[in-house]
């Protein structure tokens, strides 16, 4: 990638997405969404339920492709390639609804990520120190040999986020990591974003904690009925009236 | 062999089979619309509709056609039992579990079946087994007839049950959409029951019907099986009303196929027809033509 | 992974052990049948475990390996090979085939690719059926009649029993064999995590076939016979299922012993009851998919966990 002509640009934008559409019959999840994520950065990605956050990580992963539009990830095109290579690149998506590999335990569920991600392919020893970094960094090593069935839910959630982060992933997307947790297991999850931050992985987080997004946020994307209608720092995003708007009635507090 | 006769005879024989393989397919798609599980033991239930049709007949002498008629309230408790001993135990585990259940109650009912009544052809021959009638210049079988007849009759009577009792509304309703079904206060779980035993009434019966044309073993039901898969997922998995022109699709297919191709191959074109729908086109026939519109 | 070596030790010992019954007991012919057909058994439903077992899919058509390896054997043997050579072609063309069903179904979901798979056992019966100049149809071919001992049959199903169960424990123990399990608990999830699942579900597939191919040949030239009604028949498809199941649905040991007991079960009853061992296996199968998702080695280690630890050696 350095030796890309185009290296400075790819080195700080990690993520584009250039004029992306995603119908599903009649309905447009997807409208025309144009963005460039900067690299090392959190990007929140917030809006009102089925604004289209969630299928927009889905034409990002590989999960469904676009109806129109390119996505690039480091300059490079991943239009239409399956999920396993987009993650292979260096892009890891974690589910809104958390998807453990129940009959395995923590640790083998975490091995999955290091085995087949980006940084896989080694798999064996070096694999299983990833793990074991990865486990001590999400506080899950206690739990290693439990069945990832028998977690509590903001254990599973970390679990998901413990699997990305172990397919060495230079972009996280994280879908609703917060939802469901209580306030003090909040503040964990929200500092473990923080410390994923730390070791330079670029995150776009869809969420509706909104102070938590606020809080962690360089930089706020507003989706509403598939179509991007801001775009800034969290303070210019608050103050946008489209975006009062297309929230006002539904949760008002969150406005603000 | 491509005469205008020949052509319509063949056409007339395939119509005659669609109206039996949609009686014979409709419980399978009663039971996946609803719970979303492939009754692998619906050709046991069919072999046994059958087994029980002879068994009236050899008691009572009850005409097949009378027979298939009390086979409905017979195996509808039948179902009702095996979907509130068994099935429903599993039907919350993996799609896999309860697949493979109704596969080991087929064993059972097929094996059972074996030891009772070994695995000799055995037939029914009435009155009327051998007439034809003449129509439009061809000699129809009349047992022909009387099955695509009541074939006809009881589809009527069940799309109008369907769409005009409560039952029937919930049960559609939860074709559609268990979740919403459930939201609104429909008993679901009752309706899953209704819906097995419905699904098991509808096998038994089409399995008497088949008396009429065929001799039977123990091992009658797998092809029958078969061509019942093919035809609901034809017909589009949850549509019902896409039984109808599954059942169509796959006999004029077979029908016609046999003026190009040995008759010993015929099943082959079920087999192929399967494969294919569930390949290319999971939502049915019906699904090609929405997406044509899209 | 975890308890691997003395799985290992065991299953040599015990392989070690039966290689030995020959010697011991050459001329017990009744002996002799016996291992091979549950060692042809046990081969299969490892090798079929591989896919339904570990990667969750059920197929109900490996019938359709079994026969394209039997006459492929049957095939190459009347054309003047050695069966022994045979048997790895057989595999091959089994593999190939297996390639031709999997690239398309592989794609649907579980219970779907159940279904299509009894389509493909069943029209590839019917086709071999009446492919008579090649197959010899309802016929079925005569093969040529010299053939090696029972002994030499015995220790060759041997081979392919352990054989198998090395690959088997091969793949359990292997990056491939995590990616298997990742899928079959959650398809989307694994392939999210970097697991190529089309690739993954395809080799698994292939890999099974060939076993089951080549064990095909070798039941072949045992019968000195091939018809498309016995090496093609849904009864085949369904035996290495209930093996599977009954012994432990993707458990290493399960299919062994689920072999064992199964033709154990089904030679004693089918003197007297020709298909009666169904019965006792269907009825065992609700059994166990009710209470023992495990199969018999669930059982047994629930067994196992309740001996004293003294007792254990």
């Amino acid at each position: 990638m350095a030796a890309d002509p185009a290296g400075v640009e790819s080195l700080m934008t990690a993520l584009t997405l250039d004029h992306v559409t995603k119908r599903f019959g009649g309905l447009v999840a997807v409208q025309d969404v144009t963005i460039e994520i900067a690299s090392a950065h959190i990007t929140g990605l917030i809006g009102p339920n089925g604004a289209g956050k969630t299928t927009l990580f889905r034409v990002i992963s590989g999960d469904v492709r676009p109806s129109a539009g390119r996505v690039l990830c480091f300059g490079r095109e991943t239009t239409g390639w399956s999920p396993h290579a987009v993650c292979r690149l260096g892009v890891c998506v974690t589910h809104q609804i958390v998807r453990p590999f129940g009959e395995l335990t923590v640790l083998e569920n975490v091995l999955v990520g290091a085995a087949f991600g980006s940084g896989g392919r080694t798999a064996g020893r070096a694999a299983r120190a990833d793990v074991e970094e990865v486990l001590d960094f999400t506080a899950l090593a206690p739990r290693r040999d439990v069945l990832a069935s028998a977690l509590t839910l903001a254990e599973r959630k970390r679990l998901e986020i413990a699997r990305a982060l172990a397919t060495r992933p230079s972009i996280l997307l994280l879908d609703e990591v917060l939802a469901g947790l209580t306030p003090a297991e909040t503040h964990q999850a929200v500092a473990l974003v923080r410390g994923i931050q730390a070791r330079g992985v670029t995150i776009v987080m869809i969420e509706h904690v909104m102070r938590a997004v606020m809080d962690l946020s360089d930089r706020v994307l507003v989706l509403n009925y598939g179509r991007l209608i801001a775009d800034g720092s969290p303070a210019e995003v608050t103050r946008n009236p489209e975006v009062i708007e297309a929230y006002l009635g539904r949760d008002s507090a969150v406005a603000q | 062999m491509f005469s205008a006769q020949n052509l319509i005879s063949v056409g007339i024989a395939a119509l005659l089979t669609a109206g039996l393989y949609a009686i014979m397919s409709y419980g399978l798609a009663i039971i996946y619309g609803v719970m979303k599980v492939i009754n692998l033991s619906h050709a046991g239930f069919l072999m046994l509709g059958a087994f029980m049709t002879l068994v009236y007949f050899q008691l009572w002498h009850l005409d097949p056609i009378l027979g298939a008629f009390l086979n409905l309230p017979v195996f509808f408790a039948a179902g009702w039992l095996v979907y509130t001993t068994l099935v429903r135990r599993v039907i919350t585990a993996l799609p896999i579990a309860s697949l493979l259940l109704l596969f080991a109650l087929w064993l059972v009912i097929q094996n059972v079946a074996l030891a009772i009544w070994g695995s000799d052809d055995q037939s029914i021959i009435t009155a009327y087994t051998y007439t034809a009638l003449p129509l439009l210049g061809f000699r129809i079988p009349l047992t022909r007839l009387l099955v695509f007849g009541i074939a006809l009759i009881v589809l009527t009577v069940l799309h109008y049950g369907l769409g005009h009792t409560y039952i029937g509304k919930a049960l559609r309703a939860t074709v559609q959409d268990r979740q919403a079904a459930l939201l609104v206060g429909i008993d679901t779980e009752k309706i899953s029951a209704v819906a097995f035993g419905l699904g098991t009434a509808l096998a038994a019966f089409a399995g008497s019907l088949l008396t009429l044309l065929f001799s039977f073993t123990p091992d009658f039901g797998g092809s029958f099986q078969l061509k019942s898969f093919t035809i609901i997922v034809l017909g589009g998995l949850e549509n019902l009303a896409g039984v109808t022109v599954g059942a169509a699709i796959l006999s004029f297919a077979e029908s016609f196929a046999v003026l190009f191709m040995r008759a010993s191959l015929q099943n082959v074109i079920a087999y192929a027809l399967l494969v294919i729908a569930l390949i290319v086109m999971p939502g049915g026939v019906a699904q090609l033509m929405t997406r044509g519109r899209s | 992974m975890r308890a691997a070596r003395p799985a290992a030790l065991a299953a040599i010992a015990a392989a070690i052990l039966l290689a030995l019954v020959p010697v011991v007991a050459r001329g017990n012919i009744t002996l002799l049948s016996l291992g091979f057909f549950t060692f042809l058994y046990v081969a299969q439903g490892v090798a079929w475990n591989i896919l339904g077992g570990f990667a969750g899919y059920i197929s109900f058509g490996y019938a359709a390996f079994f026969g394209c390896g039997a006459y492929t054997t049957a095939l190459l043997w009347l054309g003047g090979w050695a069966p022994v050579a045979t048997y790895p072609v057989a595999g091959i063309v089994a593999a190939l085939f297996s390639l031709v069903v999997g690239v398309p179904t592989l794609r649907l979901a579980g219970p779907y690719f159940s279904i299509a798979t009894i389509g493909v056992g069943e029209a590839m019966r019917i086709l071999a059926l009446n492919l008579d100049r090649i197959t010899g149809g309802a016929s079925g071919l005569n093969l040529p009649t010299v053939v090696p001992s029972k002994a030499w049959f015995y220790t060759a199903a041997l081979v392919f029993a352990a054989v198998s169960f090395a690959v088997a424990a091969a793949v359990r123990s292997s990056r491939f064999g995590l990616g298997l399990q990742a899928l079959r608990m959650d398809q989307e999830a694994a392939e999210s995590l970097g697991v190529r699942t089309a690739l993954f579900k395809n080799l698994a597939h292939v890999l099974s076939a060939f076993i089951v191919g080549a064990c095909g040949g070798l039941y072949a030239t045992y019968l000195q016979f091939a018809h498309p009604d016995s090496v093609f028949s849904f009864t085949e498809s369904i035996s290495l299922v209930l093996i599977a199941l009954i012994g432990g649905l993707g458990t290493l040991w399960g299919p062994v012993l689920g072999a064992a007991v199964f033709y154990a079960v089904q030679d004693y009853l089918q003197t007297s009851y020709p298909t009666f061992h169904l019965l006792v296996y269907g009825v065992l199968l609700i059994l166990i998919l009710l209470f023992e998702p495990k199969g018999l080695a669930g059982v047994a280690g629930r067994l196992w966990r309740r001996t004293p630890l003294a007792w254990r050696a």
